[in-house]
């Protein structure tokens, strides 16, 4: 059974090239490109995950940078199951501004959203400004994954997908189709004109 | 969040974010000029928005106590030489706001036949048991009860309010009007509670299995704010044309990616009284139970002729299209299908118009689904938003909560040079655009602005019932009387993701004669169960709220005595399509950048970065019915 799973990456530092992109990149390509392009290279990926029985699709949108200046759409969050929200543990003010980030999603995010958050650079641990333990404990605070991560070294980002992966809610009844919507495509379903 | 500061130079600053300040953006930035949009609302999408039931409570509070007396700085000291300032400052243009209240305030503790005594109880312990959240201020005025029973007394001062409505100066007295509102709608609980509450269960729809609801119970103002999430209630009342202008852009930017869409899955029209479903397609030519075999015969014929134009067509121009129809021998029935339901015109529109509306609707019908219409899942709200994202995944930077203070003239070349932000900063610019709220002062006086007037219902029940409860309808309403205004209604089910389960958002939307509740109520009152209303076996309104907004559709792009690289971008139009709106947004980018492609394909990030060959439609279970990628 494959389910869907969308998810938004949101990045706390202030600086727009930063990890998440990476962090996405890392996942679903398994590569680490020092001079990723914040923009197009990462606005939307997917990738297959098997989890248990079930294969986990993940659709990963990245916010653009739209969340810089704390301007994110409300449509982010439409139907996403899961948001991942990276912070850099050797920057302090990235994780003061993560903590704002959560209370918006439990504000306007779906309810029942998994949230977890990643620690990037922990490559860097000799530079570090967030203790794990501190961070640790806000994310059991608010029932979060917490993992960190080296998108660098490919360290944890397999497992914080895998993390997600196990939260996620088994699909609510998937027979019931009565929720039938489309994506709009060049060529439209086979156009049997049935008008007069 | 924090306060950094903004780049200091930028090819075009957007001021708005509605649907043409977007597209635009989308459409500068795809080509890779710099783009700041701006708005300094804390939402998208300015007038074309969509909310949560909550938040449209905050927004109607916040159109009431608009009066934003902005101070007029001194910005003389980031003036250059040779620089004039313009200063910016913008005017809503929402009027005559009403909200109506038809649902008790919390869960009846018992089977519907609480007394007046009961209900003012709960009330008086409402406001008290709500406050967690910070929409609760148009519960405040609830202390008023003693006020309750004086339904005259307000009916009289809406009838004083009327006069003035139309009248864009009075805002201090349509401030009044509000609160007179506020003590009206909680009479007409008292009144729905005592009276009309016990017949009003959908007994005209039986096909409604009522599975999901408790059953007999009528959802309570407590529980529209408890799952106030679920609704998506838009300020437009809008359809996408399948070919239409806004589809098509879509599909060629790759915009369409972002967004997923309902089909409009029937037409419904209004006639002697009743509603009834218009058949459009043959499958429903040949299903209709209103129309004999001559009838049908008839309107495949007159369908399958009208698509190509012909001689005997174009002596009937100018003359009514009405006139036309009834020379082609068409029954009463017929006429009223082919000119408010399917052609959507009035009876003086002439025959070339008509014919050309009908083509339109013949020709978007079966792309998608059996009617011409598609709409998108949560509310048209979320295509404004669709074409931000396209544009700041092309590097366009967002800042909400944020506005222009003036523009800098460049008195020699008549051309803004440069913006200041409302942090007071200059950003320097070479073009720039305006949503039409900040030209107000500028508009030409002699030219009054024309409005819409709207109204949005949220009910119980769908006003034709069939054998699914999650049919998605347009409904044509001809003038109910002489003079009144053709309605266009859309009834929304919970499908959409536009409102919570067991119930539907309705949206009326026409030219305004006068103030929006003098133009919809009389309609509504006949069409669903209000107090007012004398048949109650109709869909309950539960909860309602009447607007005029300016209608967008006289405003020009360029003058206004603004400078040479300033453009003014509409607001909403009354027409149920996109077409005024995206044909204004490629009008304006190609005053920008006359050389460029507009919205050329977005590359697919599947083949820049991942191929797997795993395109986002893989697996038929995952997405069962029509999900492709290009």
């Amino acid at each position: 059974m494959l389910s869907k799973v969308q998810l938004y990456c949101c990045d706390c530092p202030r600086e727009l090239k930063f990890g998440k992109s990476s962090i996405v990149c890392r996942f679903v390509q398994d590569h680490f490109d020092h001079n990723i392009s914040p923009t197009i290279g990462a606005s939307f990926l997917t990738k297959t995950v098997p989890c248990g029985n079930e294969l986990h699709k993940f659709l990963i949108w990245d916010t653009a940078g739209q969340e810089r200046f704390h301007s994110l759409a409300p449509m982010y969050y439409r139907g996403s199951a899961a948001a991942v929200i990276v912070y850099d543990i050797t920057k302090l003010d990235s994780f003061q501004t993560l903590k704002k980030w959560v209370k918006e999603l439990k504000e306007h995010g779906p309810e029942g959203i998994v949230v977890a958050i990643a620690g990037n650079k922990n490559d860097l641990g000799d530079i570090r400004e967030v203790p794990m333990k501190e961070a640790k404990e806000f994310a059991e605070s608010i029932a979060a994954i917490f993992i960190e991560t080296s998108a660098r070294n490919a360290v944890n980002v397999e497992e914080l997908f895998q993390k997600i992966s196990k939260q996620i809610p088994p699909l609510e009844n998937p027979e019931v189709d009565s929720n039938e919507s489309f994506k709009l495509t060049q060529q439209p379903v086979a156009s049997t004109r049935r008008c007069c | 969040m924090a306060a950094e500061d903004l780049p200091s130079e930028f090819d075009v600053v957007i001021l708005g974010t509605g649907l043409v300040e977007s597209v635009v953006a989308a459409a500068c930035s795809r080509v890779g000029q710099r783009v700041l949009h701006l708005d300094r609302r804390s939402y998208y999408a300015a007038n074309w928005a969509s909310f949560t039931f909550n938040g449209l409570l905050s927004w109607i509070q916040q159109q009431q106590d608009d009066t934003q007396p902005e101070e007029t700085q001194d910005w003389c000291d980031l003036l250059e030489e040779g620089e004039e300032l313009i200063q910016l400052s913008s005017q809503s243009s929402i009027r005559n706001l009403q909200v109506f209240t038809y649902t008790s305030k919390e869960d009846e503790v018992e089977e519907a036949s609480a007394d007046s005594v009961n209900t003012t109880e709960e009330e008086q312990h409402g406001p008290a048991s709500q406050d967690d959240d910070s929409n609760q201020e148009n519960l405040e005025n609830h202390e008023n009860q003693e006020e309750n029973k004086e339904n005259q007394v307000n009916h009289e001062n809406q009838e004083e309010n009327k006069e003035n409505q139309v009248n864009q100066e009075n805002q201090e007295e349509n401030q009044e009007n509000h609160e007179n509102q506020e003590v009206n709608h909680e009479s007409q609980e008292a009144t729905i509670t005592e009276g009309a509450e016990p017949e009003a269960e959908q007994p005209q729809s039986p096909a409604i299995p009522s599975q999901s609801e408790p059953s007999r119970k009528k959802i309570s103002f407590a529980q529209l704010e408890k799952e106030g999430r679920r609704f998506n209630i838009d300020l437009v009342s809008k359809l996408m044309y399948s070919r239409g202008s806004l589809v098509e852009l879509l599909i060629k930017s790759n915009v369409s990616r972002y967004a997923e869409f309902k089909k409009v899955s029937r037409i419904l029209t209004y006639r002697n009284g009743e509603v009834e479903q218009v058949p459009c397609t043959r499958a429903d030519v040949f299903a209709s139970r209103q129309l004999s075999v001559v009838e049908k015969r008839k309107l495949m014929r007159f369908l399958t002729s009208c698509i190509e134009e012909k001689d005997d067509q174009s002596a009937y121009n100018g003359r009514p299209y009405l006139e036309f129809l009834r020379d082609q021998k068409l029954g009463e029935n017929l006429q009223h299908f082919l000119l408010y339901s399917i052609a959507m015109v009035t009876e003086d529109t002439p025959t070339e118009v008509g014919l050309a509306s009908t083509r339109n609707f013949l020709r978007c019908l079966g792309r998608y689904g059996n009617t011409p219409f598609l709409f998108p899942l949560y509310g048209l709200g979320e295509i404004p938003q669709c074409f931000c994202r396209m544009c700041a995944v092309f590097g366009g930077i967002y800042c909400l909560r944020h506005s222009l203070r003036c523009l800098l003239l460049d008195t020699a070349t008549n051309r803004c040079k440069a913006v200041i932000d409302s942090r007071g900063q200059r950003i320097s610019c070479s073009h720039v655009l305006l949503e039409e709220n900040y030209v107000h002062e500028r508009k030409n006086v002699a030219t009054p602005p024309r409005f819409l007037s709207r109204a949005v219902l949220i009910t119980d029940s769908s006003l034709h019932g069939s054998d699914s409860e999650q049919e998605v309808s347009m409904v044509t309403i001809p003038p109910i009387t002489e003079g009144a205004p053709a309605v266009k209604m859309v009834e929304l089910s919970s499908s959409t993701m536009t409102c919570m389960s067991g119930t539907y958002l309705v949206h009326l939307n026409c030219s305004s004669v006068s103030s929006a509740y003098q133009d919809l109520s009389p309609l509504i009152t006949t069409m669903f169960s209000t107090p007012e209303s004398h048949d109650q076996g109709r869909p309950s309104v539960l909860w309602c709220l009447y607007f005029n907004m300016e209608d967008g559709s006289a405003m020009e792009v360029e003058g206004h005595d603004l400078p040479s690289n300033v453009y003014v971008c509409s607001g909403p139009d009354g027409e149920l399509g996109h077409e005024h709106a995206i044909t204004q947004a490629e009008l304006i980018f190609h005053k920008i950048l006359p050389e460029e492609d507009f919205c050329p394909p977005a590359p697919n990030p599947e083949d820049i970065l991942y191929d797997g060959g795993s395109a986002p439609s893989s697996g038929p279970e995952e997405e069962p019915s029509l999900q492709l990628e290009v």
